[in-house]
């Protein structure tokens, strides 16, 4: 035998010995029959009796459990292959329109378990709740009302999902399945007698129909929202509006100011006699800046509750406050005019007083413990021309001092004064 | 040879970064004598407006309902009288014109007041002609010429009036904005208004009546800015009420830094409003919470 043939026959060896090894290794880490998810079950006992219920998601459905669960390790709890809040998006990827006008909450920050099973359900879509009830798990203050309606407006005894759609709006606001008058009008026909008759004969077919009415039903009568404007209720549309004949019925009599001059004439001289206005009180939208023409949940036909109309233009405060480790109690509840006049004052900030010390002594009785000299005759040793009040020490909303204090009492807050205690 | 290259090469790295990092720093307030009281003695309340022009300094002694003047010379500024009238008993804004005649808006009466320079009242200013809508002057400007500026809320717009009271251009206010609080007329006529809240800056380009975002929003840089000031080199300044600073832009609207802070003592601000400064840089703070004027150089 020659060289060259015995080299032939070890190198043949060689590579059939390495072809053996191989298929050993292969059988080695064949996956067993079942391996992306049923065999889980030999362990996960408990989880059959899950998926009986009789909506089961279809991965689950399919056997198919490391479709979202990495079978050996993962830096996401219970294995999962991607976070909790995106591991939905990975199959549910267009859930919400792309530039949706509205979005749900849970569904934009991913928290689809808050309304979905991610196994298996009673409810179809795997919803942990059926109907209405799983909207008012959340939107308590809603169902309360609903709930306490008087007149109810029937869709909403039927189900949210009648005029509202649970993940996203591409085209309409408050995640409706489509636009104010539109929605309404599906159902209402503006043409029919009554419904004119209703609306004083105003074309109101093209108006916002949310207005006036509570969509998801009122105590009053009509739906109207719970604080109904006095001229809406009466039925005195044209006391505000052109007559409904003309042209232009929907047209305001007056704009801005002047048209709520008209009954609040008293009012607003007091407003405008004072120092100093609010000043959206004197711009284009007036009173509207804040005001519902028509009716409202909230007192005083306000727009929304203080601490969200005022955070409208006061994000800053509002923000600041969030962030205060300790916070004025009225600022907290959201009382802004606790200490602030709404409209005017003769006080800088629109405060209810002319200095702090009569104002927080409203309700703090600070004349009858403080020690610490404040008033007229209570210099302020940082500045000639300021003297001792409350805001000397203390943020008027809040801050990360106890008492809210502008600084640390221990050690800052005394020697801004007292620089002589300094250490 | 080689290694005397490398030093020079690297050298001139070092000061070309060191030149470069200095070009890129906001400009600094170097803090003045503040001004505290009238030629009496007798101290300043809750001021809200300041305005300068040449060596002339009027300042809106709002709290005490009457204007009070100084003369600047150099570094130094010294009372030189006072201006109490019925006609504007809460001044919150002020202007002057090269003539050294003051406008002065009234916070009560919601007009703004012409007065002479001897002090005496010349009468409130309105436009000449028809107008339509409501005028409500949030602010206003007077500018190199002497045309007039008003910010004009009740009817969201801009008038610009000549001496004589003719108006020049109406500037209505973008279709999106939160609340317009003040405005500035730049070097270059260019009028720029201040949206306080959405923290922006928008641009009517001279002689245009469109007005477009300037700058981005500030929100990260401001709290609730109220009054806006430029300074010859087209430098913007946004006094930021809430925040109790100033925040510096480009001519172009980008953010360059901010300065100043919350404090009683001299050199901080409590609830700043109204800025103005001179043509040698000098600028003056109407400094509402501390009841006093303060007084920077800024300096690059």
């Amino acid at each position: 035998m020659t060289l060259r043939a015995k080299t032939a026959l070890v190198l043949i060896a060689i590579v059939c010995t390495m072809a053996v090894s191989s298929s050993h290794a292969q059988d080695k880490f064949r996956l067993k029959p079942g391996a992306k998810g049923k065999v889980c079950l030999d362990c996960h006992e408990t989880f059959k009796e899950k998926l009986k219920a009789p909506f089961v998601h279809t991965p689950v459905k399919a056997g198919d459990c490391s479709d979202c669960h990495n079978p050996h390790a993962s830096s996401h709890g219970k294995l999962l292959s991607e976070g909790v809040n995106r591991i939905c998006f990975s199959c549910h990827e267009g859930i919400v329109p792309e530039k949706a006008r509205s979005a749900h909450k849970v569904v934009t920050e991913g928290n689809c378990v808050k309304c979905h099973d991610p196994h298996a359900a009673k409810n179809r879509n795997n919803l942990l709740q059926a109907g209405n009830e799983l909207c008012f798990g959340c939107h308590q203050r809603i169902a309360k009302e609903v709930a306490g309606n008087k007149f109810k407006h029937n869709p909403v005894e039927k189900g949210c999902l009648n005029c509202h759609t649970p993940h996203g709006s591409a085209k309409t606001m408050s995640l409706l399945k489509s636009d104010v008058p539109g929605i309404c009008v599906a159902c209402h026909k503006p043409d029919a007698p009554s419904f004119v008759k209703q609306h004083m004969g105003y074309p109101v077919a093209k108006s916002n129909c949310s207005s006036c009415h509570d969509p998801h039903g009122s105590g009053s009568r009509g739906i109207l929202w719970g604080k109904p404007h006095q001229p809406v209720v009466n039925k005195m549309c044209n006391q505000c509006h052109l007559d409904p004949s003309s042209p232009n019925a929907l047209k305001t009599r007056k704009a801005g100011l002047d048209l709520c001059r008209g009954c609040h004439n008293a009012k607003m001289n007091e407003i405008l006699g004072k120092k100093r206005v609010h000043w959206p009180v004197v711009d284009k939208m007036s009173c509207e800046n804040c005001h519902r023409p028509h009716a409202s949940r909230e007192s005083d036909l306000l727009k929304g509750t203080q601490l969200a109309l005022c955070g409208e233009c006061h994000r800053d405060t509002i923000e600041r406050l969030d962030k205060s480790a300790v916070k004025h109690k009225p600022a907290q509840e959201g009382n802004c005019t606790k200490c602030h006049l709404p409209h005017s004052s003769n006080n800088v900030s629109l405060l209810d007083n002319t200095n702090s010390i009569n104002l927080c002594g409203t309700c703090h009785d600070w004349q009858k413990h403080s020690s610490h000299p404040i008033g007229e005759k209570a210099a302020d040793k940082r500045n000639r021309n300021i003297t001792m009040d409350c805001m000397s020490c203390h943020a008027p909303h809040g801050s990360d001092q106890k008492r809210f204090t502008w600084y640390d009492v221990k050690m800052e807050l005394c020697v801004q004064c007292h620089e002589q205690y300094k250490r | 040879m080689r290694s005397a290259m490398k030093k020079v090469f690297f050298t001139s790295i070092l000061l070309a970064a060191a030149a470069g990092s200095h070009a890129a720093e906001p400009l600094k307030f170097k803090q003045m004598a503040p001004i505290y009281v009238d030629g009496k003695g007798a101290g300043i309340r809750q001021p809200e407006g300041v305005s300068c022009k040449g060596n002339a300094l009027v300042v809106a002694d709002t709290g005490n309902g009457r204007l009070l003047r100084y003369t600047i010379a150099g570094d130094a500024w010294t009372p030189s009288g006072e201006i109490v009238l019925p006609q504007l008993p809460y001044p919150i804004r002020v202007d002057m014109n090269t003539k050294g005649e003051i406008f002065a808006l009234d916070g009560s009466s919601r007009k703004i007041a012409r007065i002479a320079p001897t002090g005496e009242f010349l009468g409130y200013v309105a436009p000449a002609g028809e107008v339509q809508g409501t005028i409500v002057p949030r602010s206003l400007r007077v500018d190199r010429d002497g045309n007039l500026y008003l910010l004009d809320v009740g009817s969201a717009r801009v008038l610009s009036m000549d001496p004589s009271g003719k108006v020049l251009r109406e500037i209505p206010f973008p279709k999106e904005y939160g609340f317009f609080s003040d405005l500035a007329v730049d070097a270059g006529g260019n009028v720029l208004l201040l949206d306080s809240v959405r923290k922006r800056v928008f641009k009517a380009a001279k002689a245009s009546t469109e007005t477009r975002p300037l700058s981005e929003s500030l929100k990260e840089e401001a709290y609730f800015p109220t009054a806006i000031a430029t300074d010859r080199q087209g430098t913007i300044f946004l006094v930021d009420q809430n925040g109790d600073g100033v925040v510096i832009l480009g001519p172009d609207g980008s953010f360059k830094g901010r300065r100043l802070s919350m404090g009683w003592k001299d050199g901080f601000l409590r609830y700043p409003a109204q800025m103005c400064i001179t043509e040698n840089g000098t600028a003056f703070i109407a400094d509402r919470g501390n009841n006093r004027v303060d007084g920077f150089l800024i300096t690059e």
